[in-house]
């Protein structure tokens, strides 16, 4: 209650350019004219009488996929920094907490690049611009998790996460998943400890929407480590802890060794039983990782539900996201003409 | 003439025009301004319609130019500012104008990808050559002992213990370049920590902000030396200045190749100088060509855009072969559109008559259309802030003009103050021409500028009101002479404080003689000067100002009323005339409007002699309503008499007929409903029978749907309640006239006694600089509070009083405004090109 009353004091302002950000996210009747589009052109057509007004204006024709994805990722990116700017403590260092899961994306894409021998001049546009440090540029340096550790991530809010991925085997494919999914694991618990800690509604919408990506991130590792050879024990070590599934879920996903082994374990939760039940592997059926952005942008909705809490902000941010995915898939059905699965977005009002 | 009071009358109309005369003949119609368009395709998507290639192509050029544009102002060339608004143009220059916009698009497009390679070699030489400056300077450093010195210790713990020994023997490699000062101590720690600390960084930074190569923006950036050694250690600090985007240079060991390359950088620099200079000025030119037509291209293209949008809305299913446009369009002005369209059809060259103008009937209301111009437009506004009014219903603008100003200098009553506001005012409408296009960007003085007739009006009347109350600046001015005199002789004066000026003839306690103190004409306007000094003299203005308020209020809400006669005669809702416009108006006059005939009456009724007998107004009106007369004996307290004989006979009788308009009010309405209701399904049967009734029977409910008879009865009773509470409620709301004033001739007084006052006792030369600075207290709190924020309480009180008190009385305000199609309206709205 004390919260509730002195919330405004501080955070009101951020708060209300959330929601007003919110109500800028496309709605069914935009995406039902969105689909309408013949060419990428209409697109930009339709887009200016949405929220999104004149973002592409300036682009020259002919219109590309790319142009469209990276007009899109800016906008986003300058509404949260925004936000970000006229935040107060606690909501900023919650905000920042937010941009440590793309500072992971980018190590790891940056390590990918360079044992694929790309330059990095190529590599570092493609980060993305929230998880972006003064380091990132030199982790072509590193050669093996040790060196990754001394050399770049010491400096940076990661370098907790990353103690127990420290080794001086050479990075390879396997390796990077690895340490991938390690820093995941230890961001999202951390993440989740300082959602709890700041307590009231916040921990209450976090929690959730946390635990859920949790339990969501060991089942996908599973899913994806057959055939690996990660023995049960490695895969174990990447589960995140907070989660629903923890511990006698996790302790059954550690054993299981196909899909319908994990379709079972998930029958004993409710809220999975009925995401496994929905999802199919033939062609056409939704995939289980599609219920799984269903359901998180359903989740993420109920955020805004309530007031005086920082999960909206999370919350925006991955909306906004699932917007550009669903905008990027569109686009790129319009212009590879390939309209029959052009419905297969994800709605998300 | 009757435009004035009403909105003018519109009709809906089709245009049927040929394919070829549809452009230039919308085009003739937006330059009139006069039509606005229905949207006919409501349900086709934007990028469906019928010319989206031709928006989409006027969009392509609208980027073209607004790239012309950014690149005119990052060369700072004054974009010039043409007055004349030229005609859309045909539909064949508008291809001639995109292959113009396209040539320059392209040329400056090449111009730029030249000297961007260009400037950035040029950046990049300009970097080397202080990389190379700065560098000289750490290999001069480095013959000094100290450097080698302190990467020995650096070493020495580290590598092999010979090193500090034999230094000579050690081979030192180096890398050099230019580095983001921001960045520099980032690259500094990984390079520590990468290297275990066998590295010495040196550094040196650039004083002036150079360009990066890369970005090409100016940035503070700084040289640097990285001393190493081994080949290993010089990959990873490779690796690590191109993580850091710092730009490498070669640097020569050798003191006279330094020497060398610095001076081939240096004719190199020269060279591309000259070559910058060139494009520069080639691409200057052009964009000063550019500069001098591309307001008038914004222009040409603002309109065929707009043209287009408007064409989009027609229909073109029914009939291929032409575009059929619906339109509202004032009645008055029908002649003149089809004279526009006859232009359009001619300069298409598709031969006149073409296009054709069908007045069609509609049960649709109309759009609300008042013709304005710039005096009235702002008062228009205030109205139409609360609701646009009903098509064809009274408009209160003209009289709202005048009594909206009057109601405020009520409330703002003081001549000075409003002589400051007139001057602001009178300033903003001279030179209203070259003002109009200044700071339109500021808000606050965009609502100033669009409202200056209003306050010019305000300030007129608040100086009229200031000389009724004689108060400027809280002081009275004694113009005409004050009509009293204090007959007093020195000793009466000198042993009291205060005395009492006598309008009456009687001697006054302690005097024996008479002496006439009070002339016997009062002062010819407003307030006597005299009361400055009374002592009552809040008494006496509050009383006056009460009585005025009621006055002024209940006139208006009495003329409201009579205003919805007008209404109910023009809408031929003749029941409502005797249901509604009587019993409301009677109601008004038995009970208010007999209240202001009581305060005349004793205005003028009681001299000087008998006021301490006069009856108190507010009692006699309490007790006519409670009805309750006291005797007439010794005991009843002299406020409580009666104004006249058979006072008694006329109040009951005045108030038995206001309580008689309750019921007629409640019930007239709905009785008068039910009874049309009977008449109508009585009338069916007289018709002759036969099948075609039938279909009439059935026809006509659907016109006039059944009246749900509840509905009715509620919707009156909340009328009738709101009505006759409202009267009261509204009578005492007017009252707000005399607070407010009250205030704001108070808060002045205690400004001018508790600040310059002060000022103006001191003496000397201090009393000089004293009385400088307070009055600069003095006059910017008269701005500030007085002018500004008391001035902004008035306004909004004066507002509220005629939306709720005055309109509520007759106006219903559910209309919708009309939009016409017009150029000018489209380049008001459009931003500042300053912006």
């Amino acid at each position: 209650m004390k919260d509730d009353l002195l919330f405004n004091l501080d955070h009101g302002y951020a708060e209300g350019l959330c929601r007003g950000f919110k109500s800028g996210i496309l709605k069914a009747a935009d995406y039902h004219n969105l689909v309408q589009c013949e060419t990428l052109e209409d697109l930009r057509l339709h887009l200016q009488s949405t929220d999104y007004g004149n973002f592409l204006a300036n682009e020259a024709s002919p219109l590309t996929v790319n142009v469209i994805d990276d007009r899109l990722r800016e906008k986003t990116v300058q509404e949260f920094q925004h936000l970000r700017n006229v935040s107060y403590e606690p909501l900023s260092t919650f905000l920042d907490y937010i941009t440590y899961a793309y500072m992971i994306d980018n190590i790891i894409l940056l390590i990918t690049g360079t044992l694929h021998q790309r330059a990095i001049g190529d590599l570092l546009p493609r980060c993305h611009p929230l998880g972006s440090f003064e380091q990132l540029g030199a982790i072509t340096v590193a050669d093996t998790p040790a060196q990754l550790y001394t050399a770049v991530l010491v400096d940076t809010p990661l370098a907790p996460y990353f103690i127990d991925c420290i080794s001086e085997h050479d990075l390879d494919e396997l390796n990077v998943e690895i340490i991938r999914s390690t820093l995941y694991k230890a961001y999202l618990e951390d993440f989740y400890n300082f959602c709890k800690k700041l307590g009231g509604i916040t921990a209450e919408v976090m929690c959730e929407i946390l635990a859920f990506e949790a339990d969501r991130r060991a089942f996908m590792i599973t899913i994806n480590s057959f055939d690996t050879g990660l023995t049960q024990d490695e895969r174990a070590k990447l589960y995140p802890t907070c989660g629903h599934l923890h511990p006698d879920g996790l302790q059954e996903l550690r054993r299981t060794d196909n899909y319908d082994a994990v379709r079972d374990v998930a029958s004993r939760y409710p809220q999975y039983k009925i995401l496994f039940e929905g999802s199919g592997t033939n062609s056409g059926d939704k995939t289980i990782e599609d219920k799984f952005f269903e359901h998180e942008v359903k989740l993420n909705m109920n955020a805004f539900l309530r007031q005086f809490h920082f999960g909206i902000f999370y919350a925006y941010l991955k909306l906004k996201e699932q917007e550009n995915r669903n905008i990027i898939w569109i686009a790129e059905c319009i212009a590879q003409k390939h309209r029959a699965r052009i419905d297969n977005y994800i709605p998300i009002f | 003439m009757t435009n004035i009071f009403r909105s003018e009358e519109m009709t809906l109309c089709q245009l049927y025009l040929q394919p070829d005369a549809a452009y230039s003949c919308i085009s003739e119609l937006g330059e009139l301004g006069i039509v606005q368009f229905r949207d006919l395709n409501p349900n086709v998507n934007a990028f469906q319609r019928k010319f989206v290639n031709e928006v989409r192509q006027c969009e392509e050029m609208e980027r073209k130019i607004r790239f012309l544009e950014s690149e005119i102002k990052s060369d700072e060339i004054p974009i010039q500012d043409s007055k004349e608004y030229p005609d859309a143009p045909k539909p064949r220059e508008i291809i001639d104008l995109e292959a113009v916009l396209e040539k320059l698009d392209n040329d400056i497009k090449l111009i730029n990808t030249n000297a961007d390679a260009l400037f950035k070699n040029f950046y990049q030489l300009t970097e080397l050559k202080h990389n190379l400056a700065m560098t000289e300077g750490f290999f001069n450093d480095t013959s000094h002992p100290i450097v080698f010195d302190s990467a020995d210790e650096l070493t020495s713990g580290l590598i092999n213990p010979n090193v500090s020994t034999g230094g000579s023997e050690m081979k030192f490699g180096f890398v050099s370049g230019v580095i983001p000062r921001e960045r520099l101590i980032a690259f500094e720690r990984m390079l520590w920590r990468v290297s275990r600390g066998n590295v010495v960084l040196k550094y040196s930074d650039i004083d002036e902000l150079i360009e990066d190569p890369n970005t090409l923006t100016k940035i503070h950036k700084s040289v640097f030396v990285v001393f190493f050694q081994g080949e290993q250690l010089k990959n990873r600090i490779q690796k690590i200045c191109e993580g850091f985007r710092a730009n490498i240079y070669p640097c020569p060991d050798d003191p006279n190749e330094r020497r060398n390359l610095t001076m081939n950088v240096m004719t190199r620099l020269e060279d591309l100088n000259i070559v910058l200079h060139q494009t520069q000025e080639h691409r200057r030119n052009l964009l000063l060509e550019t500069a001098r037509s591309i307001k008038i291209w914004k222009i040409k293209l603002t309109k065929i855009k707009a043209i287009y949008h408007t064409m989009n809305m027609f229909n073109n299913d029914v009939a291929k072969k032409c575009f059929i446009a619906e339109c509202w369009a004032p009645n008055s002005q029908l002649e003149l559109i089809r004279l526009s369209l006859a232009k359009g059809s001619e300069i298409s060259g598709s031969g006149v008559g073409t296009s054709i103008l069908y007045q069609m009937e509609s049960q649709e209301k109309p759009p609300t259309y008042h013709n304005l111009n710039k005096f009235t437009q702002g008062f228009q506004n205030l109205v139409d802030a609360y609701g646009v009014a009903t098509y064809r219903e009274i408009n209160p603008m003209p009289f709202v003009l005048i009594t909206f100003p009057f109601l405020f200098a009520v409330m703002f009553g003081d001549a000075g103050h409003g002589l400051i506001v007139t001057a602001f005012a009178l300033w903003m409408v001279l030179k209203e021409n070259s003002l109009k296009d200044k700071w339109r960007n500021q808000e606050v003085w965009t609502i100033f500028f669009g409202g200056r007739y209003i306050i010019l009006l305000m300030g007129i009347f608040s100086i009229y009101t200031g000389l009724i109350y004689n108060d400027v600046f809280s002081k009275s001015i004694n113009i005409f002479g004050s009509s009293w005199r204090v007959g007093f002789d020195e000793k009466t004066l000198l042993k009291s404080d205060s005395v009492m000026l006598e309008p009456n003839p009687q001697p006054y306690n302690g005097t024996t003689t008479y002496k006439q103190m009070y002339s016997g004409n009062p002062y010819p306007l407003g307030l006597d000067p005299i009361w400055q000094l009374a002592e009552n003299k809040i008494t006496f203005t509050n009383s006056a100002k009460m009585k005025f308020a009621i006055i002024i209020g209940i006139t208006q809400m009495s003329f409201g009323v009579i205003l919805s006669l007008w209404n109910h005669i023009y809408f031929r809702h003749y029941y409502a005339v005797f249901l509604e416009f009587f019993p409301q108006l009677i109601f008004l006059m038995c009970i208010f409007f007999y209240l202001i005939i009581l305060i005349f009456y004793k205005w003028t009724h009681f001299q000087a002699v008998d006021a301490t007998t006069a009856p108190a107004l507010l009692i006699h009106l309490i007790n006519m309503m409670l009805m309750s007369y006291p005797a007439n004996d010794s005991k009843t307290p002299q406020s409580s008499l009666t104004f006249y004989s058979s006072q008694k006979t006329v109040q009951q009788g005045l108030l038995f007929v206001a309580l008689l308009c309750i019921p007629w009010l409640l019930v007239g309405k709905p009785v008068y409903t039910i009874i049309k209701n009977k008449n109508k399904n009585k009338h069916p049967p007289s018709l002759p029978n036969g099948v075609a009734s039938n279909d009439i029977e059935m026809n006509v409910p659907s016109h006039h749907p059944e009246v749900d008879m509840s509905e009715v009865w509620v919707e009156q009773g909340i009328h009738t309640i709101e009505y006759f509470l409202g009267c009261i409620s509204h009578t005492a709301s007017y009252l707000r006239l005399w607070a407010l004033s009250l205030a704001h001739a108070q808060l002045s007084e205690v400004l001018w006694h508790m600040v310059l006052q002060i000022g103006l006792s001191m003496n000397g030369i201090v009393g000089g600089i004293g009385i400088f600075i307070v009055f600069t207290v003095w006059s910017s709190l008269t701005v500030f509070i007085l002018l500004l924020m008391e001035g902004l309480s008035a306004f909004l009180h004066a507002l509220r009083l005629h939306w709720v008190e005055f309109q509520s009385k007759f106006y219903k305000g559910e209309g919708y405004p009309f939009v016409p199609f017009s150029f000018k309206t489209i380049f008001d709205e459009l931003p500042p090109a300053d912006a």
